[in-house]
């Protein structure tokens, strides 16, 4: 059941090999897109590696963009992994990176649930799962998402991971998965939510 | 002219330019002969600010517009556009949305208003407010329209984007924004005037609360999408007319809750519904809130 393993705290807390190694064994993968970026992860993870997506330094930023933070040591297992898979710039030590905020807020109404992931919400119906709504966000794929997804049931809708560029994108799909696990553990536990935190 | 910019969630759109109309469905609209899509984002910020010159028997705006689905491709036709014709332009408002926010084109777009010999009020929200924050331009700015997360990434010095805000900045809601608007100003993430939108909204100027607009309260707006652009889109008509920047604000906040409350709005809403009452809402509220009562 989804909501007896919810852990409900306001970061990430989940074991991460990557978040305990010290500054100087880190790495950043940079990317010219987050779609790239996405597409590494998925990869590395694939391959048995610890990675994760952060928000790369001001000095090597450009916008909407994310980076793959890794163990530094392992830059050569890397670099083959991704090598002819995924475009990237470069991998470089890393130099006060940020992480990607994971604070998710469950609203519920009357008939509908809203799920807030950063400045992302989106709200279900609670009869029929039935995506209504989704608003907040200012990137580009923002509009063509709210296309994509209102109007479609959460258990058939696509995944806004596969549809995003963005990290907006990327936080609206948090969202949705979220008000997924919400859907599929059943509504009956919906009201015992209220307004809270993880 | 008041100039809008951003956006069409259609890869397929060209960049297109021209003065905004009503399309015969009465509904959705036209640029240079292209219907918008109907969406959240750039449409309901120009449906909105039409609705509002029309009202007011001013000219419509104009807008700039390209298809852009999360590539950056219509981001970058529409910036170099302007960073190319914004002194041919010349427009009195320049209000900047939903784009993906490249800082090295705001930089650039920044340095051609310089150039406009009567340089135009400034406005940004969505992605391109993210741009001007980022790049270190909203002091630069006349208005930011920030809703509670993004006025977190406002007050965050080290952000980049909403996305990446310190946590401790996301758990506060928005009675906090007093102290965020403050920290904001005081980090020169913040425009000279900040219209903050959320279940009270908050109108600054100087890192100062100047007006808090918690009536009629409709918290289902929260969940519609739209109902921030709604507001960007109102206050960029009024500033356009001559209102000042701060009584633009306050009138579009309370203009966006009472079509709300008109419209009955759930969380299932569309924002076109709470556009259409909009006229409705100017003809009986305008006159009290503004003074302004000669329609």
């Amino acid at each position: 059941m989804f909501w007896k393993n919810f852990n409900f705290s306001l970061t990430d807390k989940a074991p991460d090999k990557a978040a305990r190694l010290g500054d100087a064994e880190k790495g950043l993968v940079i990317f010219d897109t987050v779609e790239e970026a996405i597409k590494a992860e998925k990869i590395i993870k694939a391959a048995g590696y610890t990675c994760k997506l952060v928000a790369p330094p001001p000095r090597l930023r450009k916008g909407c963009d994310l980076a793959l933070e890794i163990n530094l040591m392992e830059q050569g297992a890397m670099e083959k992994a991704l090598q002819g898979k995924v475009i990237y710039n470069g991998i470089h030590p890393l130099n006060g990176v940020a992480e990607l905020l994971n604070a998710v807020k469950v609203t519920n109404y009357d008939e509908y649930v809203m799920v807030k992931a950063g400045n992302m919400k989106l709200v279900f119906a609670k009869k029929g799962g039935l995506i209504v709504n989704t608003s907040g966000g200012g990137c580009p794929d923002i509009p063509y998402l709210n296309i994509m997804l209102v109007g479609q049931k959460l258990s058939e809708a696509p995944r806004p991971r596969e549809m995003a560029h963005t990290l907006c994108g990327l936080m609206l799909d948090r969202a949705f998965e979220v008000a997924l696990n919400i859907w599929e553990g059943g509504m009956e536990h919906a009201a015992d939510r209220g307004n809270r935190s993880r | 002219m008041l100039l809008i910019a951003g956006i069409v969630p259609d890869n397929e759109y060209p960049l297109t330019v021209g003065k905004v109309t009503q399309a015969e469905d009465g509904r959705s609209l036209l640029t240079d002969g292209r219907r918008i899509p109907c969406a959240q984002g750039t449409a309901a910020m120009l449906s909105t600010a039409l609705a509002v010159t029309k009202y007011l028997g001013l000219e419509a705006p104009y807008a700039v517009l390209a298809g852009d689905t999360g590539s950056g491709t219509g981001t970058r036709q529409i910036y170099n556009y302007l960073i190319k014709n914004i002194t041919k332009l010349s427009p009195q408002v320049l209000s900047l949305h939903y784009c993906l926010p490249i800082l090295t084109l705001m930089q650039q777009l920044h340095l051609a208003v310089r150039e406009v010999p009567q340089k135009p009020l400034l406005i940004a929200d969505a992605g391109s407010m993210y741009a001007a924050k980022a790049s270190g331009l909203a002091p630069q700015f006349d208005l930011f329209t920030p809703d509670a997360s993004e006025l977190a990434f406002l007050a965050d010095p080290e952000a980049i984007h909403p996305a990446y805000i310190s946590n401790y900045l996301f758990e506060g809601d928005i009675t906090k924004a007093p102290e965020f608007i403050q920290q904001a100003y005081r980090i020169n993430g913040a425009a000279k005037v900040m219209l903050v939108k959320g279940s009270v909204d908050y109108i600054a100027a100087h890192g100062q609360v100047l007006e808090k607009v918690d009536e009629p309260n409709v918290p289902e707006l929260e969940c519609m999408g739209g109902t921030g652009d709604t507001i960007t889109g109102m206050v960029s008509a009024f500033i356009y007319a001559g209102f000042a920047l701060e009584q633009a604000a306050i009138i579009s906040a309370k203009a966006n809750r009472t079509a709300g409350l008109v419209t009955k709005v759930t969380p299932a809403s569309h924002v076109g519904e709470l556009i259409q009452q909009l006229p409705r809402v100017l003809k009986e509220n305008l006159c009290s809130w503004s003074g302004l009562c000669t329609r």
